[in-house]
C-alpha cells in the first residue's frame, strides 16, 4: 500500500486540500500581525464564495468570478473593519455575530438570485506547468493543479517578503505587537489594522472564490464548513508565518487526504483520530503549554488614542 | 439600545419585500405563530431551552474574564454523555439499565461533568499557562465534533443505518411538558439555572468574586481574591450548562445521538447573552425572544417561501447595530484616506 505512487497521490491531493485555507491564512496572517483577530473569516470565505459563484453565473466566466470573490471578501473586509477598527469593539463578538450574518446574507441572496435554477459553472482547469510538471514525485505533487493554487504559492512567498522586509510588514508587526510604541514612533494605528482586516477580507474572499472555482463547480449553503477556522488554525500553527503557514496547511489538508484514503483501504484506524490530529497539535500551539507567547501581544485588544 | 433593535427590525424588514411580503404583516405573522398561540409558544420554548443554557454559560465565563467560545463542543459532548447513559443496558451504552428514579439525576451529572470537564482543559491551559482560551476553546469545538462523529459512526452506532445511534428507550426521554408542540422539561432545566446563575453572580460572595476578576483580575488578586479558583469554578459551571443544553437535544428532541446535533446554537447562544448585556436575568427573555424568531421564520418560510436565513440575518443585525451605535454616535471613523483621519493622527503625534 504505501508503494511510490500511494505516496505521491497523497500529497499531491494534501496539496489540493490545503490551498484554499493557506490562501485565507495568508491575509489573517496581517490582521493578526496587526492585532486584529477575525473570527468572521468563515462569513468572509463563504461570502466570498456566493460572490464568485453568481458573478460566474453571470458573465458566464469562470476566471471573472475568481476576481469577484476577491472583491467581495475586500467589501466585507471593510465592513469588518468598521467594527473591528472604526468601533473598536470586541473582536471576538464581532466575529461570531458576523458569521451568523454572513451566513444569513448568504442563504437569502443565493434563495433570492439563484431561486431553484442553479447551473453548475466550468471548473477552472488543473494547468501542466511546462518541464516542471515532467519531474519526477515533484512534477504530480507541485505542478498539476489549477492556477489558483500556483497564485496562492506566490502569494505566500510575497505575503512572506512583504510582513518581514518591508517597512510596511515591520510596522505592521509593531502595530500588533505594541500599538502605544507604534503609535509613538509616528506609524498609525488605525490605518494599519484596517489594512489588516481587509487584507484579511481579500485573501477570505479569494478563498471562497478558489473552492467554488477550482474544486466544487456550483454554490450550497454549506459549502464552507470550517475553512474559515481551519484557516484560523493554520494562521497559528504556522505561528503567525507565511512560510511557516505553509507547512502547517499541508498538515491539516495531509491529514485530511490520508483519511479519504485510508477510508478505501482498511477502517482499523478512525478516519477522526486523523481529522482531529491537526486541531490538538494547534491547540498545543496556543496552550502556553510549549513556553514562550507566540502570538502578537496586542491581538485582540482594540487601541485608543489618548 | 431600543433604538438599534428597531433599526435592525426595519432593515430586516426590507428583505421580505422582494418576495411579495410587506415587512408589517410579515413581522405580525412570524409573532403570531411564535407567540400566538399555546402551540407556538411551545416550540418557541423548545427552541429558546439550548439557547438560555448556552447564554447563561457565557454570561459565567465572559464575566469572569475568560472569552470562552467552546460551548458547540460541551453540546455535543453532553449529548453524547446523555446518549451513553440512556442506552444503558444495550451494547451501546453503559452496561446497566438504571431505574428512572435514578437515571435522571445520574443522566443531570453525567452530561453537566462531560462539558465541565471539557471546558476546564481550556480553563486550566488559560488559568494555569496563560493559553488563549479564545482560539483553544474554538479549536477544542471541533475535537469535540469528531469525538461526537467517530462515537456515532463507530462504537455507538445502528447497525445498517446512518450514522447515529439506535433510538433511546422511551423512559429515558423528558417528559413532555406542553405535548401538541412537544415542549419537553428541558425548559425547566433552563430556567432553574438561569435562578441558579442569577442568585450566584448578585446574592453570594463567590459571584461578587468572580465579577470582580472578570473586571480588573490584578486588582481582585490584590484584594485577596483567589481569581485563578473563580475562573477556574466560572468555566467549569459554564461548560457543565452547555452541556446541559445537549443533554435536552438528545433526551427531548432527537431522542438519538448524531453527528451535527448543536447546529450553531453554541454560538447563536453567545449573540443571546450578548443581547442581554451579560445579565442572567435579561437571558430568559432575550432566548425567548431569538426562539420565536426562528419558529416564526420556519413558518414563514412553509407558507410564503421567505426564506428563514433572514431571521438569521435579524439576530445578528440586532447586535451588530447595537455593537455599533456607539460608533454612530460618535460618528469619526479614522480612515486611511480621510483627510481628517490625517489631521487627527498629526495633531495626536504631536
Amino acid at each position: 500500500m504505501l508503494n511510490q505512487a500511494f505516496f505521491v497521490t497523497w500529497l499531491a491531493a494534501s496539496v489540493g486540500l490545503a490551498g484554499p485555507v493557506l490562501l485565507a491564512a495568508q491575509g489573517e496572517i496581517f490582521a493578526e500581525r496587526a492585532g486584529v483577530l477575525n473570527i468572521g473569516l468563515e462569513g468572509t470565505i463563504l461570502l466570498g464564495a456566493l460572490g464568485s459563484y453568481l458573478a460566474a453565473v453571470a458573465t458566464g466566466s469562470t476566471p471573472l468570478g475568481f476576481v469577484a470573490g476577491g472583491v467581495t471578501g475586500l467589501a466585507v473586509g471593510a465592513v469588518l473593519a468598521l467594527f473591528y477598527v472604526g468601533a473598536q469593539a470586541s473582536q471576538v463578538v464581532v466575529g461570531i455575530v458576523f458569521n451568523i450574518l454572513a451566513a444569513g446574507v448568504a442563504s437569502y441572496v443565493y434563495d433570492l438570485a439563484a431561486g431553484t435554477s442553479a447551473p453548475t459553472i466550468g471548473l477552472l482547469r488543473p494547468v501542466h506547468l511546462p518541464v516542471l510538471s515532467a519531474l519526477p514525485v515533484l512534477g504530480p505533487v507541485l505542478f498539476r493543479h489549477p492556477l489558483p493554487l500556483y497564485l496562492t504559492l506566490l502569494i505566500v512567498v510575497l505575503a512572506q517578503v512583504v510582513l518581514f522586509r518591508t517597512r510596511f510588514g515591520l510596522a505592521l508587526i509593531a502595530v500588533g505587537e505594541h500599538p502605544r510604541a507604534a503609535h509613538a514612533a509616528g506609524i498609525s494605528v488605525a490605518r494599519m489594522r484596517v489594512i489588516g482586516v481587509l487584507l484579511s477580507g481579500l485573501g477570505g474572499g479569494l478563498a471562497g472564490a478558489y473552492l467554488v472555482t477550482a474544486q466544487i463547480g456550483l454554490y450550497r449553503d454549506n459549502i464552507v464548513s470550517g475553512e474559515g477556522f481551519i484557516a484560523l488554525a493554520i494562521v497559528i500553527f504556522g505561528r503567525w508565518s507565511p512560510l511557516r503557514s505553509l507547512l502547517a496547511a499541508l498538515v491539516f489538508g495531509g491529514a485530511d487526504a490520508l483519511q479519504l484514503s485510508l477510508q478505501l483501504f482498511n477502517d482499523r484506524v478512525p478516519a477522526q483520530v486523523l481529522l482531529c490530529l491537526p486541531y490538538i497539535l494547534t491547540i498545543l500551539a496556543v496552550s502556553g503549554l510549549l513556553g514562550g507567547r507566540a502570538q502578537p501581544a496586542a491581538l485582540m485588544l482594540p487601541y485608543r488614542k489618548e | 439600545m431600543l433604538l438599534a433593535a428597531l433599526a435592525a427590525f426595519a432593515v430586516a424588514g426590507l428583505l421580505f419585500i422582494p418576495y411579495g411580503t410587506d415587512p408589517l404583516s410579515a413581522y405580525a405573522f412570524l409573532f403570531a405563530e411564535a407567540f400566538g398561540s399555546l402551540r407556538g409558544f411551545g416550540f418557541t420554548l423548545v427552541q429558546a431551552t439550548p439557547l438560555i443554557l448556552i447564554a447563561q454559560g457565557t454570561v459565567l465565563a465572559w464575566r469572569a474574564g475568560l472569552g470562552y467560545v467552546g460551548f458547540e463542543g460541551c453540546f455535543v459532548l453532553g449529548a453524547a454523555a446523555a446518549a451513553w447513559l440512556a442506552l444503558g443496558g444495550t451494547p451501546d451504552g453503559f452496561p446497566y439499565a438504571l431505574p428512572p428514579a435514578l437515571f435522571f439525576p445520574a443522566v443531570l451529572a453525567l452530561s453537566f461533568a462531560a462539558g465541565a470537564v471539557w471546558a476546564g482543559m481550556i480553563g486550566v491551559l488559560r488559568v494555569r499557562f496563560r493559553g488563549n482560551e479564545v482560539l483553544t476553546s474554538l479549536m477544542a469545538n471541533y475535537v469535540a465534533a469528531f469525538i461526537v462523529q467517530y462515537l456515532v459512526s463507530g462504537p455507538m452506532r445502528q447497525p445498517g443505518s446512518l450514522p447515529q445511534t439506535p433510538r433511546l428507550p422511551r423512559d429515558t426521554w423528558l417528559p413532555y411538558l406542553i405535548p401538541e408542540a412537544r415542549t419537553h422539561a428541558g425548559i425547566l432545566i433552563a430556567l432553574v439555572a438561569s435562578g441558579l446563575v442569577a442568585v450566584l453572580l448578585r446574592a453570594t460572595p463567590t459571584g461578587y468574586e468572580i465579577i470582580a476578576s472578570g473586571i480588573n483580575a490584578r486588582a481582585a488578586r490584590y484584594g485577596g481574591i483567589p481569581v485563578a479558583r473563580r475562573q477556574m469554578l466560572a468555566i467549569l459551571l459554564a461548560g457543565g450548562l452547555a452541556a446541559l443544553a445537549g443533554l435536552g437535544a438528545v433526551l427531548g428532541v432527537q431522542h438519538r445521538l448524531m453527528d451535527g446535533l448543536a447546529g450553531g446554537a453554541g454560538f447563536v447562544g453567545i449573540v443571546v447573552a450578548l443581547l442581554a448585556r451579560l445579565d442572567p436575568l435579561a437571558v430568559v427573555p432575550a432566548a425567548i425572544l431569538y426562539g420565536g424568531l426562528e419558529v416564526g421564520g420556519a413558518a414563514m418560510q412553509r407558507d410564503t417561501g421567505v426564506p428563514s436565513a433572514v431571521v438569521f440575518i435579524l439576530e445578528s443585525l440586532v447586535v451588530l447595530f447595537i455593537l455599533g451605535s456607539g460608533l454612530l454616535r460618535g460618528w469619526r471613523l479614522p480612515l486611511p484616506w480621510s483627510g481628517r483621519w490625517r489631521a487627527t493622527s498629526r495633531k495626536a503625534a504631536e
